[in-house]
């Protein structure tokens, strides 16, 4: 299968703090790929780093074959980013980030067609601030979607949605592997792991403690849920230190 | 160019759906002119002056925007956009925080010139204002106020660690140069010993060498704010371009 992202011994540390410690990644394409851990384990330092927003202090990266901080430009014509805050303007409407965002590329999708796919189409000139939780979820995917990528980078997409607006970004992004996008996304739902994601990778303290599929981390594991799989690999040292 | 259309229109409507730039850059400059006006109708600058009173105040007046723009506008909506990591989304996409800078300093460059417009259409309507330099001159010192005024903000903007520092360290320039460096009281009926402390601001020595532009004077008078300005211009560019935080 066609590789579309590597990263190889990613290394950061701010200060004394290590806060991601040679990080290797492969994402294949069309695979939803999910990165999980604990506040502060380094998902949002993987992350930047991978997107070239932050400079590793080791390591190198690739998307879709090119470096993220020398071939910018061209880089980010196929690739959208949905980062966790808020970034939009006060006062804005729905229209106008979406007009402004796709005015950024030479070919973009037709943000109207998008914003009809995701149930957004009247909210046209709703101030973007107005809209509720998952509303601006998935206008959020809507953007990073206007670039017409080939890889997508998701990040804590769902948190702070209630069940159904879940359910619907959910149903959104498997869409979005059918038409054969890469999906990179963090989350600290196992629930919305499992529905979504083919492989993931476990970290703590900014150290990888667990690649593979989800079926593997529970085999690997001595439970039979995700989520208990998930608290013996991301906090299996607090555990003994407890003990 | 697409980008920079598309995003200039945006920017302009959220500017003026906020309505501060509009009240502080467009509404207030005009309203102090024509106040001045009234106050001193024909009446010469001083007893055997070849200009009148409101000639004299005339740039004073048209940098009132440039100011706001600057060291108001501009350090607060950098600081914002960057809290908001609205800069930082920029580097995701084939453009560059810079577009959005540019945007930014484009808007308030036509706050500027709006402001100016509006003042010259309201003097030469009401008070037979005249401008007895060449327009050309005007032009330049007027571009040359608004780069080293602009810069000024920008530097406050790219280094604040925070939106709070912004706001205040933007008062702190806003409030003292608005009122004491000529641009709403006139400079020539201040005491002689607060003149003294105006002249040590920017802001002043931009208003003289406007001042200078609009009554024809000789060219010496020039050379020290040009000078003055260009170095607080380059000066503050610099330590922008070393210093600035883009997230």
């Amino acid at each position: 299968m066609e590789v579309t992202i590597t990263a190889e011994k990613l290394t950061k540390s701010y200060g004394s703090l290590k806060a991601l410690d040679q990080f290797d990644l492969t994402v294949c394409r069309g695979e939803i790929f999910g990165l999980l851990g604990a506040n502060g384990a380094g998902k949002s330092t993987a992350l930047e780093c991978i997107l070239g927003t932050r400079k590793p202090d080791y390591g190198t990266v690739e998307i879709l074959g090119m470096n993220p901080c020398t071939n910018r430009k061209k880089l980010f014509e196929r690739v959208g980013v949905q980062f966790q805050e808020t970034s939009y303007q006060d006062k804005i409407r729905v229209w106008e980030l979406c007009e402004v965002t796709a005015s950024l590329y030479k070919a973009p999708r037709d943000p109207k067609l998008l914003l009809h796919q995701f149930g957004l189409s009247d909210k046209l000139k709703v101030m973007v601030s107005d809209l509720s939780g998952g509303q601006k979820q998935r206008l959020f995917i809507v953007l990073a979607l206007i670039a017409d990528p080939e890889v997508i980078f998701l990040d804590e997409l769902t948190t702070g949605l209630d069940v159904r607006a879940r359910r619907d970004v959910w149903n959104s992004i498997l869409k979005l592997k059918e038409d054969g996008l890469t999906v990179l996304l963090t989350s600290h739902f196992m629930d919305e792991v499992e529905t979504l994601c083919d492989k993931i990778m476990i970290l703590k303290n900014g150290r990888t403690v667990f690649k593979g599929t989800v079926n593997e981390a529970i085999q690997n594991s001595p439970y039979d849920q995700l989520e208990d799989a998930y608290f013996y690999f991301a906090e299996e040292g607090r555990k003994n230190e407890s003990i | 160019m697409k980008a920079f259309r598309t995003l200039f229109k945006t920017e302009c409507k959220l500017s003026l759906r906020g309505l501060d730039m509009f009240i502080f850059a467009i509404c207030m400059p005009v309203t102090i002119f024509i106040l001045l006006g009234i106050i001193y109708k024909d009446k010469p600058a001083f007893e055997g002056a070849g200009y009148t009173f409101v000639e004299q105040s005339f740039g004073a007046v048209s940098t009132i925007a440039i100011c706001a723009g600057g060291v108001m506008g501009l350090p607060l909506v950098v600081s914002d956009y960057r809290k908001k990591h609205i800069l930082k989304r920029f580097k995701v996409t084939p453009a560059s925080p810079l577009l959005i800078l540019a945007v930014q300093l484009s808007i308030y460059a036509l706050y500027s010139f709006a402001s100016l417009v509006l003042l010259y259409t309201a003097g030469v309507t009401f008070f037979d204002f005249q401008l007895k330099g060449s327009i050309l001159t005007f032009l330049a010192a007027y571009l040359l106020v608004m780069v080293s005024m602009f810069s000024i903000g920008l530097l406050v903007g790219g280094i604040a660690p925070d939106i709070k520092t912004a706001s205040a360290a933007a008062s702190i320039l806003y409030f003292p140069m608005i009122i004491f460096s000529g641009a709403t009281l006139p400079y020539e009926i201040m005491p002689s010993a607060l003149q003294k402390y105006s002249d040590l601001m920017p802001l002043t020595q931009g208003i003289k060498l406007l001042k200078a532009a609009v009554l024809g004077s000789p060219v010496k008078e020039y050379a020290m704010p040009v000078f003055l300005l260009a170095g607080i211009g380059f000066i503050c560019a610099a330590l922008s371009l070393r210093f600035f935080r883009w997230e």
